[in-house]
């Protein structure tokens, strides 16, 4: 495969510099070969059972010079020339050359056309204020790793998909839940004009537990869990999974009939997970060094070079080389980036001072380099994005003492409870110039601690709140880590990443009541029985 | 966005024994209608409007897709779905929640998934209790908000809103999928291979797609069906530039209800050897100029004409009702409001007829048995002597018709299904031998002091080229004062002189060529030809479409026309890529 890419990139790159009127000075293609199979499975039967086997192909084209590209951001406007076509399976150069050599005059054609618009828009704009290039130099790396196997049975995971999610069937008051199961393994295989050639890849698993119920108030409510492992043969037990099954059933029940939150600014504990999450959200996507580059963003973090913006106690570091952490498989690791730069660990944030950025291959003031975090989906332009996230602190405290010193901090601030984020599932983060400069994130498992030290589930929490507000009222750090692994949605698709934090206790946290929905609950009771029927004989298999 | 897998509506396999006995062992029907039962008793306090209709219909699928390009597997896709539809009337067949503008968002777009593939029929009854509960709520929300729009509202003319019709049952066993993925990615490769020895063809694929289905359906009126859906296709699609930057296009395709009715390979793999020869000779084929005259069409192009020009426009639509100062044209039919006029020469008859399984030792692809309204079909007689009789019904009623006649094979909007024709047969009583018919056309042309005539064999339909061109072509046609709706584009297209010689051209589209333009033919030959392929009801369906799709066959005779009209295509071609293509290394010949 190297070979067949390198030939028809030699090809294509000489004609092209020969013959192409702007000459292109840097072309990569970049293959991503995934083989993958999913299960889901929902109250014992199969939902959907699938397997796939694709490649695609994304091409990069540089025509002008690093100074000025193609791909120069003008007025936020994210330049797109890939559209990540599907490549043959077999190795068959015949029909690989033929699909590279259409996309190459593809690609080309937009970006001359690109640059061409833009040297006339330079030409007629006042200079902007930011004046780095739009490319930087990175060494040709040659590599040729045949990425780990991937150890999953469908047939296998149908089964204890089926048999795990029929613990929730007892349930009557979850109105949807599902178990899925999913195994691939990604080749990923790069070669670029500068002599780059690299193979190299991973293996992923992951399985997904989720439950929905509807209060009687009409408010919807949620539980969910999931577990990573690079190998389906890491994932957890079938002992440990029905245990987390059993407890997202018996969660999200109490979840129906807890508390409604009421608004609330005061302090409050997040659990390592739900840290994490909010550092990834929060801070990690402030931090994306594109976002410099970009006009319009509201570069939260752009003067901030050799400045405080945490609590000198914690650091943050992105580490993609990272394969484990607190005993459990991390999900945003890789050997080299999207453009082929080498993984390397990244200390962003030093004793709270701000240190970096994360850097592709795209250059912004006083960063000429990347650190290796250029990342995409296939199908998409590379940006900078996180990795491993890492939160590391410097001094630290026992889960017991973080308890005592949020109650110490509830009678300080004169409030009768706090809050405990247990689990965070995701959030989104308005960096943009135009909107507000804020932040969501949505905890499902949330309790009410009172200075009594009682606690209490609650419904309908929603976490608010600016950014830079809230990381000055980080005060206190637990001394367990704990690991969320997850899969980021930005401007360049859906990545893998992972986030390690310790518990923190924040001294303000602001909560807003979740919107609600009106329907109510359904008018008939759930359909009696729960007997299974044998396997009809026209379709697939049941037990 | 990924390709989907083709949701069928209104096919079954010829070798289906039909049975009037209803299954008690069918997990799914026994799902639909024990949760039909609770259904009926579903009540809103407070609300004057309640339930009188519920519809369940359910498509299972198993279906196994293999892409080749150049005797390299591009993409396989099996893919394993059963994809529900829940529908929901409150208020009464004269007035309920459908046919408004926003019916579906309120509705149908509520039923969700997780429909189970095993046949349990605790989840498969959960999964009903659950759509049913929330397109209901969804349906009483839907009539509120049409009454609010329709004080504001006159309305031009009152419909009823639900037609009705007789309660059927019908059960066919079903078919067990047989998933021969070896075999068939062979087949898919051994046929892309084909265009290795045309190495001027600069794009290619073929595309082999098996595809299993079960329709099953229940109604609160007491209708029940079960019946196999399948289809079996085998597309080919090659494309290249022309000197001048023109892109020129030829594409093959075979369907079949059943794989043993798809022709052997070595007839297949004749199909890909003929569009490379013919996209080669498009390659080196003058360019066409502006034409009118007397224009011949025959072979696969008569059977193609009347599919794009007569077929889509046999149902009729309905505007639904709006919200006040809003605008939402409904595309109407050509021959909207032409009952009793003359649609064809008074020497010809059109009659679609969903139950004929064959014809000419072909298996016929539209034949159904009952349609998704569950009514069954009978053949129907559209045009009688050159005059349009009758219209495609559903139970949908339109100006001028209520009641239906069996054509709800495709989902529609607004609470309603699209009528879409099965079998179409076109016959003429008076016909000359077919070739008389060209020396016809070579005696017109002297008349008319005309330099050549033109003929056509083949035209682009299904549309092989993609949205984005066929969306070009529409704007560049409607810049010269076109119509812009979609236009099947001529593919094979030849110059015929006084002498008889032919000349195969490229590079022209027909101008004004519409419904109305077929009562002006003036011949027709004798013997007919067929042309079988999945449609969408639109005029001019994709070929690799993906969503629902129902099978048509059309049987034309060649056809004769005094004047039609040919525009040079005008649009602004690509240059040729700087880099020239890779050298085939694999090439057979």
């Amino acid at each position: 495969m190297l070979d067949i890419l390198s030939e028809e990139l030699d090809r294509n790159y000489k004609a092209l510099q020969g013959k192409g009127d702007p000459a292109p000075y840097y072309l990569a293609y970049a293959v991503s070969e995934v083989d993958a199979a999913a299960v889901t499975a929902s109250q014992g039967a199969l939902l959907s059972s699938s397997a796939r086997r694709s490649r695609t192909i994304d091409v990069t084209i540089r025509v002008g010079n690093p100074k000025v590209d193609n791909y120069h951001s003008v007025r936020g406007e994210m330049a797109q020339f890939t559209a990540g076509v599907p490549l043959a399976l077999d190795d068959s150069p015949d029909a690989i050359k033929r699909t590279l050599w259409r996309e190459t005059d593809r690609c080309y054609r937009l970006a001359a056309e690109r640059l061409i618009t833009i040297k006339t828009s330079k030409e007629v704009k006042v200079a902007e204020k930011e004046q780095s290039d739009d490319f930087s130099d990175a060494p040709p790396l040659t590599a040729r790793e045949t990425p780990g196997a991937q150890d999953f049975e469908r047939k296998d995971w149908e089964k204890r998909a089926r048999k795990l999610s029929e613990a929730l069937a007892g349930r009557p008051s979850i109105l949807s839940s599902s178990v899925s199961a999913m195994g691939g393994r990604e080749v990923k295989y790069f070669v670029a004009s500068n002599g780059a050639r690299l193979m190299h890849g991973r293996p992923t698993s992951r399985v997904m537990l989720s439950a929905q119920a509807k209060s009687d108030d009409g408010m919807d409510v949620a539980t969910f869990d999931s577990f990573d492992a690079n190998n389906a043969k890491n994932l957890p037990k079938e002992g440990k999974l029905k245990d987390a099954v059993e407890k997202l059933g018996k969660d999200v029940e109490a979840l129906r009939v807890a508390q409604v939150v009421e608004p609330y600014v005061g302090p409050a504990i997040l659990s390592g997970r739900a840290a994490g999450v909010f550092f990834h959200e929060i801070f990690g996507h402030r931090i994306e060094g594109h976002r410099l580059k970009d006009e319009s963003d509201g570069q939260t973090f752009a003067k901030s070079i050799g400045a405080r913006v945490l609590p000198d106690f914690l650091s943050v570091i992105f580490d993609p080389t990272l394969k484990q952490s607190a005993g459990e498989d991390l999900n945003g690791w890789y050997q080299y980036d999207d453009e082929g730069v080498a993984a390397r660990r990244v200390p962003v944030v030093e004793g709270g001072v701000l240190k970096t950025f994360l850097m592709s291959r795209t250059p912004i003031p006083n960063i000429p380099v990347s650190n290796g975090h250029g990342r995409r989906q296939p199908g998409n332009e590379v940006v900078a994005r996180q990795s491993n996230l890492l939160v590391e602190a410097s001094k630290t405290v026992s889960e017991k003492e973080l308890r005592e010193m949020l109650i110490a901090e509830l009678k300080k601030q004169n409030k009768q409870y706090g809050y405990y984020f247990q689990e965070i599932t995701g959030g989104f983060t308005n960096t943009s110039r135009r909107g507000i400069q804020a932040f969501k994130v949505i905890p499902l498992v949330v309790y009410r601690i009172h200075v009594d030290g009682r606690e209490e589930l609650v419904r309908g929490a929603d976490i608010v709140g600016t950014p830079l507000a809230s990381f000055a009222k980080i005060i206190a750090a637990g001394d367990k880590l704990e690991v969320f692994n997850g899969y980021c949605g930005a401007e360049s698709g859906s990545v893998p990443v992972s986030a390690i934090s310790p518990a923190l206790l924040v001294s303000e946290l602001e909560i807003q009541k979740k919107e609600s929905s009106r329907e109510r609950p359904p008018l008939l009771p759930a359909p009696a029985g729960s007997s299974t029927l044998s396997a009809s004989p026209n379709d697939g298999g049941v037990n | 966005m990924r390709r989907r897998s083709l949701i069928l509506a209104g096919l079954a396999a010829a070798a289906a024994v039909v049975s009037a006995q209803k299954p008690e062992d069918d997990a799914i029907l026994l799902a639909m209608r024990e949760e039909m039962a609770r259904a009926k008793t579903l009540r809103l306090q407070g609300v004057n409007d309640q339930l009188y209709y519920i519809e369940y219909g359910l498509d299972s699928l198993h279906s196994f897709d293999a892409t080749a390009s150049l005797g390299a597997l591009i993409r396989v896709d099996e893919n394993r779905a059963r994809v529900p539809r829940v529908q929901v009337r409150v208020g009464s067949p004269e007035f309920d929640n459908s046919n408004y503008v926003y019916t579906d968002l309120f509705g149908a777009a509520r039923a969700g998934g997780g429909v189970p593939l095993d046949d349990d029929l605790t989840v498969l009854r959960r999964y009903f209790w659950l759509a049913t509960d929330r397109v209901f709520k969804g349906s009483v929300e839907a009539i509120a908000r049409k009454r609010a729009a329709l004080r504001n509202l006159t309305q031009q003319e009152k419909l009823n809103d639900f037609a009705a019709a007789k309660p059927t049952q019908l059960y066919q066993s079903t078919v067990k999928p047989e998933i021969k993925a070896e075999e068939w990615k062979k087949l898919a490769r051994d046929l892309s291979s084909v265009m290795t020895a045309f190495p001027r063809v600069t794009g290619s694929s073929v595309d082999f797609e098996a595809g299993y289905g079960t329709s099953y359906f229940v109604n609160s009126e007491g209708s029940e069906y079960r019946y196999p859906d399948n289809l079996f296709y085998v597309r080919a699609r090659a494309s290249a530039q022309a000197d001048n930057g023109m892109a020129v296009r030829d594409a093959a395709m075979v369907v079949a209800r059943s794989l043993d009715k798809l022709p052997p390979e070595s007839e297949l793999r004749k199909a890909v050897e003929q569009m490379g020869r013919n996209v080669t000779a498009l390659l080196d084929a003058p360019v066409g100029d502006d034409y009118s005259g007397p224009m011949l069409f025959e072979g696969i192009a008569a059977p193609q004409l009347f599919a794009h020009l007569l077929a889509s426009n046999m149902g009729l639509t309905r505007q639904p009702v709006n919200e006040p100062g809003r605008n939402f044209p409904v595309p109407q039919s050509e021959l909207e409001g032409r009952k009793g006029s003359r649609v064809l020469p008074e020497w010809m008859d059109v009659t679609d007829d969903p139950v004929r399984e064959e014809w000419n030792g072909q298996q016929l692809q539209g034949t159904f048995p009952v349609d998704m309204d569950g009514v069954v079909p009978q053949p129907l007689k559209v045009v009688n002597a050159g005059t349009l009789e009758n219209f495609l019904l559903t139970r949908l009623p339109v100006r001028g018709f209520e009641g239906s006649n069996g054509r709800a094979r495709l989902p529609g909007n607004f609470g309603a299904k699209a009528a879409v024709f099965s079998n179409l047969f076109v016959t003429a009583k008076q016909t000359v031998p077919a070739a008389d018919l060209k020396k016809k056309l070579i005696e017109m042309i002297g008349q008319r002091g005309k330099p050549f005539g033109i003929l056509v064999r083949k035209l682009d339909f299904p549309a092989s080229g993609s949205i984005d061109e066929l969306q070009r072509q529409g704007m560049a046609a409607g810049q010269r004062g076109g119509s812009s709706r979609p236009a099947a584009l001529p593919v094979l297209i030849y110059h015929v002189y006084p002498d008889g010689r032919e000349e195969l051209i490229r590079g022209v589209r027909f101008r004004g060529l519409n419904a109305r333009s077929l009562r002006d033919i003036i011949s027709a030959g004798a013997g007919e030809q067929a042309l079988h392929y999945a449609g969408n009801g639109s005029p001019l369906p994709m070929m690799g479409q993906g969503g629902h799709v129902a099978l048509h066959s059309v049987v034309a005779p060649a056809v004769l026309f005094e004047d039609l009209e040919l525009e040079k295509r005008q649009e602004d071609w690509p240059k040729l890529p700087v880099v020239p293509p890779p050298a085939l290394t694999s090439s057979v010949k």
